[in-house]
This record gives structure tokens, sequence and C-alpha cells, in this order.
């Protein structure tokens, strides 16, 4: 890992990130459901909506803008070049994601300040929402190895997005309260989060650490899968 | 060691195919070496496997002293450059941020921006958006991308294939400068011209494997039939051999001032390439 490195692959995508249309809609996403759901209703927005617009956030900015960096570093064969570079894999990964996180945190705060809402400030909702974004930041890094190019993409972030962006939404498939599938749900990050607003719990922060973890093993696989592929 | 590049026994087999076969040369350090081949001979393979992006099947590979085993390390991709078949550039970036990438990327000062932009000729296009430019100019910002670290060491994988005739002498006498200022240069190419005026030896590549190595004036003389083709004032036409028995006949038509002109045969690269392998080289 080399800092000079790592700075010069995030200026160079800062500066991709900012004239990539398709990159930029994707932090307005956030942040136009939270101006619509500012104007929706008076008092305390519900919990699980605020949940809504973090998923929506790490869905579409973190994992989705990672994997579409990766992606296009492999449709234009422009990743080769910098794999013949002195740079690391790290480094290059390190780079983008400090490209990504600057972009997810910037359309977080503005949605949340929108809603005019201070439920996250507070020790265990940053350090969840910390987890969170590594969770689907490392998701991201992992299917965007493997997506040779920018129209593949959009297949991979859908399951992503509705798994675990928008899991609370499953409340209004009618499932029944005791469907496998909403107690299966019920462990997922963001619904662990939202639990932890109710109950004070450290043990959500404790699950959420698990998919973390989990997320970083199914990256390490796809590392090594690519690093091997000869 | 005085070798920039060592190879011996190389073979590279793919699942279905083999690429390379018993390859064996060395490139000294400062030359110019040229690996010259039909399209599928093994050229692009080759490269691969001497820049670390392809492992070998069998064969020892030594690169600027450093065993393929190492390829991976900093050090060693600090002091290459590499311009593959299809390096490709950031589109939406200019000129100069491409280059600004690769020489924070391989830690060298920025001034080598606009030197190395003025070798390739493209000194006023450096604020230009990379997707504007023509194909021969980003050929251009890929070499000099290539070059910017000041490498001991590149490879140019057919360089010129894709540029018209005036930046094929431009970039050809880049790489002339190049050498001069000490660095090693192993390119592939299929342009005949190019590897008899560029290269200080050359190596044809037929099938994956090396069919003749030499230094191309020397191979062009080895192969040569070494006879005299002339023309009379009178425009006929005859071939002598080049033997001490034809030395008078020789004499007296230059004595009679009837030769209008006289030439002894030396084949163009492309044409012992020919001999050897029954192929041109296209
Ligand atoms: N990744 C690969 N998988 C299978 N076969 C390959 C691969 N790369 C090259 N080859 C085969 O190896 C041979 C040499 O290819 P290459 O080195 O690209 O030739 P050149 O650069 O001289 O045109 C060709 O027959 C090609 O089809
Ligand atoms: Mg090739």
């Amino acid at each position: 890992m080399n800092t000079q490195r790592i700075g010069a692959i995030f200026e160079k995508d800062l500066k991709e990130f900012r004239k990539n249309m398709m990159l930029l809609m994707m932090p307005v996403i956030p942040i136009f459901l939270a101006f619509m759901y500012s104007r929706m209703g008076e008092g305390e927005l519900p919990i699980f909506l605020l949940y809504l617009i973090v998923g929506a956030t790490y869905s579409a900015v973190t994992t989705s803008g990672m994997m579409t960096m990766m992606a296009e570093e492999n449709e234009k064969k422009t990743l080769r070049g910098l794999i013949q570079s002195p740079a690391s894999l790290a480094d290059i990964l390190i780079g983008k994601s400090l490209v990504v996180g600057l972009f997810t945190l910037v359309s977080l705060i503005i949605s949340l300040a929108i809603l005019g809402n201070d439920t996250f400030l507070a020790v265990q909702p940053i350090i969840g929402l910390i987890l969170l974004f590594l969770f689907f930041l490392l998701l991201g890094i992992g299917i965007g190895l493997f997506t040779k190019s920018v129209a593949n993409t959009s297949a991979y972030i859908m399951p992503v997005m509705f798994l675990f962006g928008f899991t609370p939404m499953i409340e209004f498939l009618n499932l029944g309260e005791d469907s496998i599938a909403i107690k299966i749900a019920d462990y997922f990050p963001i619904m662990q989060m939202i639990d932890m607003h109710e109950t004070n719990s450290w043990t959500a922060i404790g699950i959420v650490a698990i998919w973390v973890i989990a997320a970083a093993i199914f990256t390490f696989i796809c590392l090594k899968k690519v690093s091997t592929d000869n | 060691m005085e070798n920039a590049i060592q190879v011996s026994g190389l073979r590279k087999a793919f699942d279905q195919q083999v690429a390379i076969e018993d390859v064996s040369f060395h490139v000294k350090k400062g030359e110019i070496f040229g690996l010259l081949g039909p399209s599928g001979s093994g050229k692009t393979t080759t490269i691969k496997i001497l820049t670390g992006e392809l492992e070998q099947t069998t064969g020892d590979v030594c690169v600027l002293d450093t065993d393929a085993s190492s390829f991976d390390s900093t050090q060693f991709k600090s002091k290459i450059g590499i311009l593959s078949d299809n390096s490709a550039l950031y589109e939406r970036l200019t000129v100069y941020d491409n280059l600004k990438l690769f020489c924070k990327l391989y830690g060298a000062p920025l001034e080598r921006i606009d030197v190395i932009l003025d070798d390739v000729n493209l000194k006023n296009d450096r604020n230009k958006v990379v997707s504007k430019l023509s194909k021969g100019m980003k050929q251009r910002i890929l070499l000099a991308k290539a070059l910017v670290h000041q490498p001991d060491l590149v490879f140019l994988d057919e360089p010129t294939s894709a540029l018209d005739p005036g930046n094929v002498i431009h970039i050809h006498r880049g790489l002339q400068k190049l050498n001069e200022a000490g660095t090693t240069i192993f390119l592939t190419t299929h342009d005949m011209e190019e590897a008899t005026k560029l290269c200080d030896r050359v190596a044809f590549l037929d099938n994956g494997t090396i069919q003749e190595l030499g230094n191309p004036d020397e191979l062009r003389f080895k192969y040569s039939s070494h006879d005299f083709h002339i023309e009379t004032t009178t425009n006929e036409k005859f071939v002598l051999g080049n033997d001490s028995k034809n030395a008078d006949q020789i004499r007296d038509l230059i004595a009679a001032g009837k030769v209008k002109s006289i030439q002894s045969d030396k084949p163009t690269l492309g044409d012992v390439f020919l001999k050897l392998t029954g192929k041109e080289l296209v």
C-alpha cells in the first residue's frame, strides 16, 4: 500500500466520477427520495423510512458506484494499465473506495439534512452506519471485480438493492408474520439497524458486523479468484 | 548483467493450443530488439510473459536481473514501460490528466509530462479530452504513457500499426532518441521496413518458434543469392553470379559504357521471412 499511489487513483477517479453522468445521477436518487418524504407529512418520519433512504444511498451510490467504476475499468481495458503500473490492487481499490465513500457521505448528509432528522446523531447509529457502509462497499468491490461491462452492472445491482437496500419493503409483500422469508429478512443488516433503534441493543450492531465479515470473505474470495484467473 | 532479457526454452500452452514452443533468445542492454512475425505467431504472448501478465508453461525468463516470480514487485514494474496491443486511456479525461495519473503511479516528476508530449508531437493537445482525439493521436499518448517514467526497458507491442506514415517517422525518431539515452527497447511488428530501420537485432517468429535471429543487414546478406542484376543501356536485363569467372564480362560491360545499372541481390527482411517460412508478413 502506498499513499501517493492511492492519492493518484483517488484524484483520477474523482475527476472521472464528476464527468460520468450515470455515476453522478446516483447520489441524486436518495436526495430526491428525501425531498419527497419531507413533503409527505407532518411530524417524525418512521425509522424504517429513514432506513429506506440509507439503503437507497448505500446500494445506489456505494455498491453501484463501486461496481460501475470497476466494470468500466474492465470494459475499457484501462484496468490493465493500472495493474501493469507499480500500483497494487489494494491501492486501486482503496483509491476508488475513497471516491465512493466521499459521494456516499455527501449524498447521505444532504438527504438526512433535508429530512431535518437527528436520529442518527448518536454513537450506536453512527457505528452501525459505518459498518453498513463497509458491507455495501465490500459487496460492490467483490461483484465489481467480475463485472466485465457497465451494461451488466444493472443485473447485479437489482438483487443487492432489493435484498439489502430495501429490505424493509418486505412488509408490503403481505407475507404474514410467520413467513420464513420475513424471519430471515429480520436478520438482514438494515433490519437489524432498525431493531437497534427500538432496543438500543449492541447485539444488532454485532449482527451487522458479522454481515461485514461475511462480505469481506466474499470479497476476498473474489480477489483470489481474479488474481489466479490466467 | 549484460543482458536486459534472457529467455530459454520458453513454452506457453493454452487450453487448446500451444502459442510458444522452445523459444530462446536474449536482448542486450541498450539494444533495440524486434520480434517479427505474422499475426497469431505468438508475439503478444511472448510480451505478456516477459512483463508478468501471463505465466509461462515451462522455460526460464529473466528480465532486468529479475526472475519471473518477482515480476509482480513494485521495483520491477517501475523499471519497465509497456505499450500493449490493446492498451487504453481514460476517455473522459484530458491528455494531461491521463499522463499525470501514470506519472504519479510511477513516482516520476510531473515535469516529464511536457517533455514526453513534445517527443510524441502532442504538445499542443495536452488539454484536450482524449475521446475527441484520432486513433493515431491516442496511440501516441499510449506511447507517451509507456515512456513517461523513463523506464530502463520498454515493451512495445506493434507501436506503429495504427499510425499514418508521417507519425510513424516521428515516433521512430523519438524511439531512436530514447534508445540513445540508454533505454532498451523490445518491440514487435510486422512492418519489415520498421524493423530494418530501427532494430539492432530481430527474431523471426512463426507458429510460436523462432526461425532466425540476427542483425537485419546481416540476415539480408546471409539470405542473398549474391548475384548481380545488370541492366544495359539497351535495356537488356540479366543476372550474373558473384563469381570470379564473371569478372571479365562485367568489367568489359562497364569499360564499353554499356551498363545502365548494376545491383547486387539484397532481399528485404520480408523476402527473407518468405524464404524461411513461405509466408508473407502481414
Ligand atoms: N488467452 C488465450 N487463450 C487461448 N489462446 C490464446 C490466448 N492468447 C493467445 N492465444 C493463441 O496463441 C497464439 C499466439 O497469439 P498472439 O501471441 O496474440 O500472436 P500475435 O501477437 O503474434 O498476433 C494464437 O494462435 C492465439 O490464438
Ligand atoms: Mg499481437
